[in-house]
């Protein structure tokens, strides 16, 4: 009953070995240039693993095997990927399984902008430089909702509620986690201050505010639209307006200076070779451009765009730069 | 309704059902494996299916898995899930005098009992509920967990000394990791590996599974009894239901509640019913010697937990569990939404998670009861190959938390704890109630102080956080008080001698 990851992982292996005593003979007996290239060529003889830090079922894991299963639906690499899901410690779990897997391409990652809290944070124990960029495959924003009969309609009420009253209402966020960061950029940029009271998940968010214990929360956009009664939006973070709710003001257009475009993030340990990485950024292009899986993506309140491995990197050190001055003020 | 009943009653639905109740149940009884990770596991599969199939075959894994923890809690106190602890305190010792079959059939009796319950409440009461739970904010969760706490120090049948040091033993194993108020990393000592803490799933097979596998494998070979044939006479009568009706109602209804506020699942659910049955029982010595209303109250609440926690999940798209959020993602990739407008928009797939749980909890009578015979047989099987098994069992599902071999050594490190306590005959009852509340606990206290700027006296406005803490003062100072008051009666009486 065991699952086909599984048993894909496990005959994974066992090819892996043999791969790898391949590798050796073919190391061995011919030690130039060229034979590296001819390896790139044949990428990849084995399956890819995928890792996934989180447990399944959230948007990290369902778009990576959606995209997964599309690249092999397609045949767009001669090998399925295989999604392994790695929970715990701010990512620290699964970059240890990425550094173990080695630097040959066969052991890659999912993430998003979440790795540069936890850098930024100083937990996990990476930098950025521990990776190699190979693109984001779309991505989305959240947004900051209250509860319907909240007497704010708009955020510039909010903002002069809490200028008139400082600290007077409760933000539910994670000390450290996206809703607080992002929350924290625009309340710096606004010159306004909230209480906080801790929610470690988007259940305990939407559970503290619908129940009035929490004032103000922060959403995925997608899942803003899951809860669809009893709540209102005030901003949202994305760089352009949602075409899901088209009245919904950002918070660039209000003025203030804070936005959040999350990306689907694949990662390769450092020092994975550049053929390798091209070839697998070739396949997910492919895939994110698939009808199929961009009427997900606009489904699900998600953009589906691609953006190589380099500019992708210089986007998220851009980011990290923004976020350390968020975290710095914590410490 | 009558229709989502319909669709369950589909043939493909009825055997997924089936094939999902049976090796959840299966995989519940292993030490090790839990519904959660064979949820999780299953959940990719669940992609190529219909919406309806998955969620019924989902269903009845969740069902089955909880239910199934209860054969290995009794049979060898290796709880076969977390919420399964308790089952152990009274189970246990109830096989050990030879009353390892009734013991199960009460189990399976209070699991359907549980299950059906709180089906009711799933069926008929949904919104009302789901909006009620919701107005518990971190105070009530706090003071319901203390409640619980204090309910719980004196569960160590003995010494009250050593309950409390097993109690604060499990605490301390609780604190590191990352700060569930601050995100930053505490007391993990620079390792990478203890940012995400001890891990509940390898701490509790240490604790309970290594640790009786390293015993027995200690212990002189002895000779067991002869092996019995299963008694032909059913080990449960109708009269039973006059005796045990109370308790599994009260349980049940204990459970559901539980199960209704998201974050605390089936373990916390069965702690409470298994400490508050206690509490009103007549005969609390009792407790934790093979005492039947323990195992009634602990498997009915476990049960009753999982309908619960359905609840806010399909009426507002808020999971209650780890294993309710995996559901949540099953819903989402079907292009399914749950919250208030699953009802509008896929009235099937909402109906269809009520009526395919009843219909799971009746397929997990139907499996157990056939079974319970032949799976108290279980006992017999010859040490040395059934430990050997479930210790790879062991081994397979901690890595399997979270594919990192550093919960394999964690779960053999607890092992060595465990058999540490019961050497110096610790309980370790209390210590993995500390273990698992006082996170609980500190999290919502810390979010009540954040959210009221510190102000500790914010617990006034706050009725049912009030009412909690009361019960709590009262567990705690009620023995005292009945001391105190018996000691002067019996001063008196002396002074007249």
């Amino acid at each position: 009953m065991f699952n086909l990851t599984r048993r894909r992982a496990i005959s994974g292996t066992i090819r892996a070995v043999a791969g790898a005593i391949v590798s050796l003979a073919v190391a061995s007996t011919a030690l130039t240039a060229t034979s590296q290239a001819a390896l790139a060529d044949d990428f990849p003889t084995k399956p890819i693993k995928v890792i996934v830090p989180y447990k399944p079922g959230g948007r990290t894991d369902v778009v990576a095997r959606m995209i997964a299963d599309k690249i092999q639906q397609k045949g767009w690499l001669e090998q399925p990927l295989v999604i392994v899901n790695a929970d715990g410690g701010a990512g620290a779990n699964a970059f240890g399984q990425l550094k173990r897997g080695g630097n040959d391409g066969y052991t890659i990652m999912h993430w998003s902008h979440e790795l540069l809290l936890s850098v930024a944070m100083g937990l996990g124990g990476f930098q950025l430089d521990d990776f190699k960029s190979i693109g984001f495959t779309g991505g989305g924003s959240p947004l900051w909702a209250v509860r319907e009969d909240a007497p704010y309609k708009t955020l510039n009420e909010l903002i002069d509620h809490l200028k008139k009253e400082p600290r007077s209402l409760v933000e539910a966020v994670a000390i450290g986690s996206i809703p607080h960061i992002v929350g924290a950029m625009l309340e710096k940029s606004a010159g306004v201050e909230t209480r906080y009271v801790t929610a470690n998940s988007n259940a305990d968010r939407l559970r503290l505010l619908l129940g009035g214990n929490a004032d103000i929360a922060l959403f995925a956009a997608s899942e803003f639209m899951r809860q669809g009664e009893n709540l209102r939006p005030l901003v949202y973070f994305g760089n352009e307006r949602l075409a899901a709710l088209p009245d919904l003001p950002t918070a660039k257009e209000l003025g203030y200076d804070a936005s959040w475009a999350n990306p689907n993030w694949w990662l390769a340990p450092a020092g994975t070779p550049d053929d390798v990485v091209k070839k697998i950024a070739g396949a997910l292009e492919k895939a994110i451009n698939d009808p199929e899986i961009a009427e997900y993506f606009k489904n699900n309140t998600l953009e589906p765009y691609w953006t190589g491995g380099d500019e992708a990197m210089d986007q998220s050190v851009a980011m990290l730069a923004s976020l350390k001055s968020i975290t710095d003020t914590l410490k | 309704m009558f229709d989502a009943f319909l669709v369950v009653f589909h043939l493909d639905n009825l055997l997924l059902l089936l094939a999902g109740t049976a090796v959840g149940i299966v995989v519940g009884a292993i030490p090790g494996l839990t519904a959660t990770m064979l949820i999780a596991l299953t959940l990719p599969m669940t992609f190529h299916m219909e919406a309806v199939n998955a969620v019924t075959l989902l269903i009845g894994e969740y069902v089955g898995g909880i239910s199934g923890g209860l054969i290995t809690a009794i049979l060898l106190r290796m709880p076969g899930t977390p919420s399964s602890i308790t089952t152990t305190f009274d189970g246990y010792p109830m096989a050990q005098t030879g009353r390892a079959e009734r013991a199960l059939a009460l189990g399976i009796m209070a699991s359907v009992a549980g299950g059906i319950i709180s089906w009711g409440f799933l069926a008929g009461m949904s919104p009302t509920l789901a909006h009620f739970a919701l107005q518990f904010g971190p105070w009530e969760y706090f003071t319901l967990v203390l409640m619980a706490l204090f309910m719980l120090a004196a569960l160590a049948s003995g010494s009250l000394v050593k309950g409390l040091l097993a109690a604060a033993i499990g605490m301390a194993f609780s604190l590191p990791g990352v700060d569930s108020s601050l995100g930053s990393a505490r007391l993990t000592f620079g390792s990478d590996t203890l940012l995400s803490g001890f891990g509940l799933l390898p701490v509790l097979i240490g604790v309970f599974a290594i640790s009786q596998i390293l015993r027995e494998a200690a212990e002189p070979k002895k000779e067991k009894g002869k092996a019995r044939l299963p008694d032909r006479k059913l080990p449960v009568h109708w009269s039973d239901a006059k005796v045990h009706g109370m308790n599994m109602l009260r349980s049940s209804v204990l459970g559901t509640w539980i199960g209704l506020l998201p974050g605390i699942g089936g373990n916390v659910a069965a702690l409470v019913a298994y400490s508050t049955t206690r509490q009103l029982s007549k005969e609390k010595e009792k407790f934790g010697t093979g005492h039947e209303p323990g195992v009634v109250a602990s498997e009915s609440a476990n049960n009753a937990a999982i309908g619960g926690a359905l609840i806010p999940l399909i009426t507002m798209g808020i999971p209650g569990s780890v294993t309710e959020a995996i559901l949540i993602g099953a819903l989402t990739i079907h292009n399914l939404q749950p919250g208030p407008l699953l009802f509008q928009n896929s009235p099937e797939i909402a109906y269809g998670v009520i009526a395919a749980y009843a219909v799971a909890n009746v397929m997990m009578l139907i499996l157990m009861w056939g079974t319970v015979r032949y799976i108290a047989m279980i006992a017999q099987i010859p040490r040395a190959g059934l430990l050997g098994a479930i210790l790879v069992f062991c081994v397979i599902g901690s890595y399997a938390v979270n594919n990192s071999f550093s919960d394999v050594w964690i779960m053999m490190a607890f092992g060595l704890v465990g058999l540490g306590l019961e050497l110096a005959k610790v309980p370790l009852g209390p210590f993995v109630i500390g273990f698992v509340l006082s996170p609980i606990a500190e999290e919502q206290l810390r979010a009540s102080l954040m959210m009221s700027d510190g102000d500790v006296w914010a617990i006034l406005h706050r009725p049912y956080a009030l009412f909690f803490l009361a019960i709590a003062v009262l567990t705690l100072f009620y023995p005292m008080i009945i001391d105190l008051l018996g000691r002067r009666g019996g001063k008196t009486e002396s002074a007249n001698v």
